[in-house]
């Protein structure tokens, strides 16, 4: 029987291949294992919202819109939380729909709930629907010293002292120059609230890193070559292996 | 199982009426907006609307109360002579849990469960459970001196309870001092 040496071009190229592949190999080894365990290392719960990552991923943090009330800006994070000037200050249900301030107060109407704070932004006292704010209230606007709540089709007054919505007289077009108009937050004050907009999960960062979807379709390709690599790497392995035990049983 | 026809038809019944009862059992919503628990309460007078401001002090044994930070400078009640009304907010599991309280003389007169946002537990706003807590006085430890039953599945809804209506026990004795036996309030 004629002896098979293993071809010396064969394990060269088996090593070459074998030192060119072996970084990507162990990257992938982990990543799979990471996503294989995914629920465990909670990787959907994490999210990751770097601007850069945004924009490969080609999403924007939307704009913050608020209220400008004298020299401080009311407005709500993604969060169900409203600040006041870069400070934290009450849970608001979004959407926040309105903010006024008079001379010791700010109101802010959230979806279901007017919160009161002072001037400072301490919250005062938060005034539900369960608390018998009517369901319906669009907007808050203040006149003077005097606090309204403007419906659809109407307007009534409010006693933030004793809670107290009175019927009046006065139609919303009467008080829409009263209303403060939502305007964009100024991007000094959205730079701090990092958990606005959209963010993705670090399963999908890892998973599109893992098969070459992150790098678009060169990195699909690329994943795809590293993939024959391993085939032809095997094979040479095995080649090589059997040229070397025939010759070993010879 | 279903080798008569009466089984099949007790069966079916079952199933029928488990399937219909089951949205009347449900646990979740608003049952009482705050302004008809009020008038409930205190048919057919009108209270009047006070606030309690909440000074450090006020603050603290709050905290100390609910095991948790208190947020907000003033905190809302409903008083005609010696009895208040309170409606207050804790965390059951997850979600708070909205609970009005009334005091007489020192006393819970009434507790009730006015919404409920948990999606289990809500046996805690039954009557005859919430009639346990009638009676019920602070103690100097800021605890309530009646031992309240438990309920298989709702143990951190009960806490709540429990915590609020003690709260608002203390709240009561700020706005409606007793009167010690030489006259003076402490």
């Amino acid at each position: 029987m004629k002896s098979i040496k293993p071809s010396r071009t064969n394990i060269i190229w088996h090593r070459r291949l074998g030192l060119s592949v072996f970084l990507v190999l162990i990257f992938l080894a982990i990543s799979g294992i990471a996503l294989n365990h995914s629920p465990a290392l909670k990787l959907s719960k994490t999210n990751l919202s770097n601007n850069w990552l945004l924009s490969w991923y080609g999403l924007e943090k939307p704009a913050i819109n608020g209220f400008k009330l004298q020299d401080k800006w009311l407005y709500q994070n993604g969060n169900n939380q409203l600040f006041l000037d870069g400070q934290s200050v009450a849970p608001c249900s979004a959407p926040l729909r309105s903010g006024v301030g008079n001379a010791q107060s700010i109101f802010a109407l959230c979806a279901n709930a007017l919160v009161m704070l002072t001037e400072n932004g301490a919250l005062l006292e938060t005034f539900s629907q369960l608390d018998g704010l009517p369901a319906n209230v669009q907007a808050v606007a203040a006149v003077e010293d005097s606090l309204y709540l403007l419906t659809d089709s109407a307007v009534l007054g409010f006693d933030p002292d004793s809670l107290a919505v009175t019927a009046t007289a006065k139609t919303p077009a009467a008080l829409s120059e009263s209303l403060t108009v939502m305007a964009a937050v100024p991007e000094s004050l959205t730079e701090q609230l990092d958990e606005t907009g959209p963010s993705i999960s670090l399963e999908t960062v890892i998973l599109d890193l893992h098969s070459g979807r992150f790098f678009g379709q060169f990195g699909v390709l690329f994943v795809d070559i590293i993939g024959l690599l391993v085939c032809i790497l095997s094979i040479t392995g095995l080649w090589a292996w059997l040229s070397r035990l025939r010759q070993i049983n010879q | 199982m279903f080798n008569s026809a009466y089984n099949r038809i007790f069966f079916v019944g079952l199933l029928a009426t488990t399937l219909l009862a089951s949205p009347l059992l449900s646990a979740k919503g608003v049952f009482q907006s705050g302004p008809d628990f009020f008038a409930e309460v205190f048919a057919p007078h009108k209270p009047q609307s006070k606030v309690l401001w909440m000074t450090a002090d006020i603050r603290q044994q709050a905290e100390k109360i609910l095991d948790r930070p208190v947020v907000g400078l003033r905190v809302r009640y409903h008083q005609l002579d010696g009895k208040t009304a309170w409606i207050l907010e804790e965390i059951g599991k997850e979600m708070p849990i909205t609970i009005g309280v009334v005091i007489n003389q020192h006393k819970i007169a009434k507790v009730k469960i006015l919404a409920y946002r948990e999606s289990r537990g809500g046996e805690v706003r039954y009557p005859a459970y919430m009639a346990q807590y009638e009676g019920a006085v602070l103690t100097d430890q800021r605890k309530l001196d009646k031992s309240i039953d438990g309920i298989t599945g709702a143990t951190l809804s009960v806490w709540a309870v429990n915590k609020v209506a003690a709260l608002a026990l203390y709240y009561h004795g700020l706005v409606n001092p007793v009167e010690s036996t030489n006259g003076q309030s402490k």
